[in-house]
């Protein structure tokens, strides 16, 4: 396993996080405080151009000299790891720092236009981060303390039928460096474990894509509804009532067209939708209101959690 | 006194391709020593005469050959010289160094007469010496008993020799024993593997040059002029094998029932059992992990043949040489968890199918799934883990799966033809007559999908097969209910162990890698370690058959030579040594190790490279030959030639730089007179001493090369670099020497870098002077 | 007819040295196994196949830039994680879309997020583009009142900072996307979609 931190972390705020579902960033702070991990929020940071980069208006030069500024930010503040709530932000960032370290021409171009544009403040020097030693996803952090998280566990959710739902950009788009496996992705199920509970491990799909695509969910959403509907028929046949996941954009795709897909396959898909850190602050008896952020919810949390039940000490 | 050494130089006219282009009068006349002699062809018989007469009649002590290359005769003027000592006798190349490099005849005189110079300056510093003759042991131990060791061991002892197989499992046997059918690519057809196996077993257990040791590994190794001690370690089997009738009916009694891993896991089992019914040893052995320790069994024999305990026996073997025949394993399927092979009981590899389908096997040869259901669809998926450079996958084809799977179709079609067959592939591969065989498989009506699948689901009862139909390009979904998957062959865990042991190297992929792919593919990069079989690249019977047998064959051709080796190599002063083991660790060749507290050398794998002399703090290392003196000497004598004016450069080169310049010769290509080319038997010998003296004594350059695939490189590098720094701190200019990598094929481009060199030197001078 | 003076080879090095490109001569390499399409989301439900694409690359076909499939793929990246030749075409395909956009092709399908341009350039905030949010809607009840909550949300919370970067943020943000030629293709797409209408 590789080396995860605890602290100098910067926790890199997500755009859809923070207007889709803020319980996922509430629930990180929450269990993060419990696990004694040493973070910090930035107001300079900005978006990694997710969604902009994806529909293919932003190349990779806008993006990368976007995440160079980041980068500058994180190590100005003495927070050089970046932490990500988000699979495409991590897949993002790590893509950027990898080419920064790697592409001489393209490092020298971006501190070019940096040095001649009155940034020269912003510019990067190869190797200020690395990718494995300072980009990291929130999951992994949960997975470098996970011996520590039974320690805080004070609902027992082992009582639902749980399935994972990995995220693309987190497994497969830098594989070498994923925890957990890739072709089986298993860090959200072995953290689940962590909280007392076990997962269905595989199933049909497991490591295909939530659908969002997005272009295909905005422009082309026959498509991606289509490939989302393979996901959701897969999971409400081994009767799934918690759905974990690790990624905002995946987390809109199910939670928030859930009932729409229903329609369109004629079935009543009734899972409800949990990022890993929701997950487990919940477990750690995070409020609904108040941690979980559960008002953020299409599918309504307690259509499925309708008391929560100690664990025994 | 050296110097009053008496030197004899003989000059050869080559015929005219010396003496057409170097005046030898000249040269003739400059030389100063005992004796010249000159011959139209002095490697010619007459020649031998001449040069023994006039050792006997001058009373010479030292003989300096004016001739070619020593890489061409080299041996022969040795010889010519006796009575003297062979290495008092040195070669002055004024051939492929002087007379095909250059044309300038008056520039050429002079650098024979210098060539000669730097022989007689060096060969009045040799001392007579005697190579080292090295014969090994014949006896020979072939670990792994599979059919590539078993061959090999065969071959060996049907020549004479004896040889010990050592095998690690209860029975000798491996792979081939469990596959089931086989087929030979010109008969189309399947036959039983064991019928072929069991001839060459019976035969194997009759031979008395053969022992074969069960239940044994080796666990240390070490080598000692050629001569191999190998520590084994026996493990117990609990049934004493002189004993034991192999009646079976301890195991009738057992109690204790575990899967049955010669089936691969797909029967059971009891806790005392034969691996198989042609197993040898014949008798029952007791898997001591599992035992429950009833004494059942050792109540229930007759012959008393059981004992309940036992501990690991430690022997020692001696041998001259090694094969290595470890074989392989197949790939982990958890490392490929799509195909659902830990899920689904009915996903199984071709391994295991060759177990269902064997008559000795779980099913009794009967195609079933798990259900007890014939299966009515059977799709393999070929390239598991092989061609595969993913994580954990192996990038080289597996090489036998193709036809292992068209083998296992064609028995399925042949006892089942209502089952259909489809074989997922991406390329197959069946070079030469394999060809016929895959054409025989089609006519089967076994089917064939170009794709490679991407997963393996259960829906229903049936599983689903993923895949892209590549020549149509679709995307498509086959139903299946059972899915076969042709694994990936890697090194086994005691090929792995084996060559960590043995110290031998082993490719990236942890194969043992042979010595040279093309011309040496038995041979290890260890002296005397062969290998054959699965243990060095995916092959099949066949292959591993042949590569056995010429395993044998190069094992008998070290053990009837002996080897003869330079004796240039370095010595232990015991007095000296404090065993303090630095220079073990620092040998590039692990030619040293410590045997019963004293630093012991291996004359079969030192180079004479010096790096030990170097480091040892007690100076209790010494290289034979005074080649340090040689080395000052053969400079000396070079520059005492300079005239004014003229521009020397010089380059040292070991055996492989100087076959290049040889080569550069031999293509009669050139390069400026300048060039001064020096043989030293390791460039490491060259010490920044030397390269100092140079350079301070008129030398204007100084070239290294040194071949890139020479353990020393990257620290002669190292050096070079080091010598430079000293010597820009001492305000002279470190471009006057030069690093470079050379190669035997690549002598142009080794003469455009001394024509770049001397260009270079050329330039300093001038802005120096 | 494949000409003597054509050379195919050319299109994939183009790619292979595009910044984009991670995977060195990958793309070369590729055997047309077909596990991509194998395992690929767009190839499953479309007429889009991964393989099909690394195909016409080699073959130096480029008029793979105008054809409408390329837009399919979902950037899911599970191609490029089992590819066992170590290829991803979902990084080929970015590659392939930028080629298309430098040529002035596809501006009409990046015209639909020229809002989330726009919302980065001026706000520094990645956002999704407002011409959606009927979509969305409609498709998601609850959705449109549950935005008009978010701040009470937020606050429940107890999350800060707001949503919003200061200005010093901004400018910064606005001048390196002027610099990277960003803010000029954005204008380019702009005028030449809207000069359409």
């Amino acid at each position: 396993m590789k080396s995860v931190p605890d602290k100098d972390i910067l926790l890199f705020r997500s755009c859809l996080v923070s207007v889709e579902y803020p319980g996922v960033e509430a629930s990180t702070k929450f269990v993060f405080d419990k696990l004694g991990i040493d973070y910090a929020i930035s107001e300079k940071q900005t978006c990694c151009t997710g969604l902009g980069h994806y529909s293919d208006v932003f190349d990779q030069i806008d993006t990368t000299a976007i995440g160079a500024r980041n980068f500058r930010i994180a190590r100005e503040i003495g927070r050089p790891n970046l932490v990500m709530m988000c699979a495409t932000c991590y897949a993002i960032n790590k893509k950027s720092v990898k080419l920064l370290n790697k592409k001489d021409d393209l490092r020298e171009h971006i501190n070019k236009l940096f040095d001649d544009n009155g940034l020269s403040h912003l510019k990067y020097e190869k190797d200020d981060l690395k990718p494995t030693e300072n980009i990291f996803h929130v999951v992994d952090i949960l997975y470098g303390k996970k011996d520590e998280i039974k320690d805080h566990i004070k609902y027992d959710l082992s009582g639902y039928t749980i399935a994972t739902h990995h995220g693309c950009h987190y497994c497969k788009v830098h594989y070498e460096d994923t925890i957990g496996g890739v072709r089986d992705p298993n860090i959200l199920d072995e953290l689940i474990e962590e909280c007392g509970c076990k997962t269905i491990g595989w199933y049909d799909h497991k490591r295909a894509t939530c659908g969002t695509g997005f272009r295909q969910r905005y422009s082309n959403p026959e498509l991606s509804f289509t490939a989302t509907a393979d996901k959701m028929n897969a999971i409400a046949d081994e009767d799934v009532d918690i759905m974990v996941h690790l990624c905002p954009n995946c987390h809109i795709q199910f939670d928030r067209y859930q009932h729409l897909i229903g329609e369109r396959e004629g079935r009543n898909f009734r899972a409800i939708h949990l990022n890993i850190a929701q997950f487990i602050a919940l477990a750690m008896g995070g409020d609904f209101d108040k941690v979980i952020g559960v008002k953020a919810h299409t599918v309504p949390i307690d259509s499925v959690i309708k008391e929560l039940k100690e664990v025994e000490q | 006194m050296r110097d009053d050494l008496k030197v004899g130089v003989f000059l050869c006219e080559c015929g005219g391709n010396i003496a057409d282009v170097v005046d030898l009068d000249e040269v003739r006349a400059s030389l100063d020593v005992e004796f010249v002699g000159q011959f139209e062809n002095l490697c010619s018989l007459n020649g031998r005469k001449i040069i023994r007469d006039a050792i006997f009649d001058h009373d010479l002590d030292r003989v300096v050959v004016a001739a070619c290359s020593p890489i061409s005769h080299e041996k022969t003027f040795q010889d010519y010289v006796k009575p003297l000592n062979p290495y008092l006798m040195d070669m002055a190349n004024i051939r492929e160094q002087c007379s095909w490099v250059h044309s300038d005849r008056k520039k050429a005189t002079h650098k024979a007469i210098t060539l000669i110079n730097a022989s007689i300056e060096k060969v009045k510093q040799s001392d007579a010496v005697d190579p080292i003759y090295c014969q090994t042991p014949d006896e020979v131990a072939v670990i792994g008993g599979g059919i590539a060791g078993m061959n090999a061991a065969l071959s060996l002892a049907k020549q004479g020799t004896k040889v010990t197989i050592i095998e690690q499992s209860p029975s000798i046997g491996g792979h081939m024993a469990k596959i089931g059918k086989v087929f030979s690519p010109v008969k189309i057809a399947e036959e039983c593997g064991m019928c072929l196996l069991n001839p060459i077993l019976n035969e194997l257990v009759w031979n008395d040059n053969i022992e074969v040791m069960t239940n044994t590994k080796v666990i240390e190794a070490e080598r000692r002029a050629g001569t191999y001690n190998l520590i084994l370690e026996k493990s117990p089997r609990y049934v004493d094998t002189e004993k034991c009738l192999a009646c079976g009916k301890c195991a009738e009694v057992c109690q204790v029932e575990v899967p049955n891993d010669w089936n691969d896991n797909l029967s059971l089992r009891k806790a005392i059992y034969r691996p198989f019914g042609q197993s040898y040893p014949e008798a029952y052995v007791i898997d001591m992990d599992n035992c429950d320790k009833c004494g059942d069994c050792f109540r229930q024999c007759s012959m008393r043949a059981i004992r309940l305990k036992g501990k690991p026996e430690k022997t020692l073997l001696q041998v001259g040489s090694i094969i290595v025949a470890t074989g392989h394993k197949l790939f982990d399927m958890e490392k490929r968890p799509e195909y659902g092979y830990t899920r689904y009981d009915d996903v199984i590899t071709q391994s295991e199918l060759g177990r269902i389908t064997g008559v000795n096997g779980p099913t009794k040869g009967k195609l079933l799934k798990a259900n007890g259901e014939v299966p009515k669809r059977v799709v393999m998926i070929q390239c598991v883990g092989s061609r595969d450079e993913k994580p954990d996958g192996h990038r080289y084809c597996s090489k036998i799966c193709c036809t292992v799977a068209l083998k296992n179709a064609n028995i399925i079609k042949h006892k089942y033809p209502d089952t259909d067959v489809l074989i997922c592939y991406t390329d197959i591969r069946t070079p030469g007559m394999f060809e016929k065989y895959y054409k025989h498989t089609q006519e089967n009506e076994v089917r064939f999908m170009r794709g490679r699948p991407g997963e393996v689901v259960k829906k229903g009862d049936n599983f689903i097969v993923r895949t892209e139909d590549t020549l149509k390009g679709e995307f498509v979904e086959i139903e299946a209910d059972m899915v076969v998957l042709s694994t990936a062959m890697e090194p086994s865990d005691g090929t792995k162990e084996i060559a960590e042991i043995l110290n031998v190297g082993t490719t990236e992929d942890g194969f043992i890698k042979e010595s040279h792919p093309k011309i040496k593919p038995i041979a290890t990069d260890v002296q005397g370690i062969f290998v054959c079989g699965t243990a060095h690249d995916p092959k099949d019977i066949t292959d591993s058959i042949m590569q056995a047998t010429a395993a044998a064959a190069k094992v008998n051709e070290y053990n009837y030579g002996g080897v003869e080796i330079e004796p240039f190599i370095a010595e232990i002063d015991n007095e000296k040594c404090i065993v303090c083991g630095d220079c073990v660790s620092r040998c590039k060749y692990k030619s040293m190790s410590i045997q019963e507290d004293e630093v012991y050398i291996d004359p079969m794998s030192c180079t004479g490279c010096g790096k030990c002399l170097v480091g040892c703090n007690q100076r209790a290392i010494t290289v034979n030959g005074n080649i340090d003196e040689k080395i000052l000497s053969t400079i000396k004598g070079v520059l005492s030639k300079k005239q004014e004016g003229e521009r020397m450069i010089l380059v040292f080169l070991d055996n492989i730089g100087y076959t290049a310049a040889d080569n550069i010769g031999v293509n009669r290509l050139s390069y400026p007179e300048s060039i001064h080319i020096i043989k030293v038997i390791s460039v490491n010998r060259v010490r920044p001493k030397h390269i100092r003296y140079a350079l301070e004594n008129g030398a204007d350059g100084v070239f290294i090369g040194e071949f890139p695939g020479d353990l020393m490189y990257d620290e002669v590098e190292r050096k070079i670099q080091r010598v430079k720094d000293r010597i820009s701190e001492m305000g002279q200019n470190p471009e006057r020497i030069t690093f470079s990598k050379v190669y035997i094929p690549y002598f142009s481009g080794l003469a455009r870098k001394f024509n770049d060199f001397d260009e270079k030197i050329a330039e300093l001078d001038e802005v120096e002077s | 007819m494949q000409k003597i003076t054509d050379s195919p080879i050319d299109f994939a090095e183009d790619i292979i040295h595009d910044v984009k490109n991670s995977k060195e001569e990958g793309v070369l390499k590729c055997v047309q196994c077909g596990m991509c399409t194998s395992t690929c989301p767009a190839a499953r439900h479309s007429d889009y196949n991964p393989r099909d694409i690394i195909e016409r690359v080699l073959e130096g076909d480029i008029t793979i830039l105008e054809d409408d499939c390329i837009w399919n793929c979902f950037y899911c990246y599970t191609c490029h994680s089992v590819c066992p030749v170590g290829n991803s075409v979902c990084e080929v395909n970015q590659i392939l879309k930028q080629f298309a956009i430098k040529n002035g092709i596809g501006y009409e399908k990046l015209y639909e997020y020229m809002g989330f341009a726009d919302s980065y350039f001026t706000a520094a905030i990645g956002a999704i583009p407002e011409i959606f949010f009927a979509d969305i809607d409609r498709d998601v009840p609850g959705w449109w009142d549950f935005r008009q909550h978010l701040d009470e949300i937020r606050n429940e919370l107890e999350l800060d900072p707001p949503l919003m970067p200061p200005k010093d943020v901004i400018d910064e943000v606005s001048t390196i996307l002027t610099i990277t030629g960003f803010k000029k293709k954005i204008e380019n797409i702009r005028e030449a979609q809207e000069g359409e209408k």
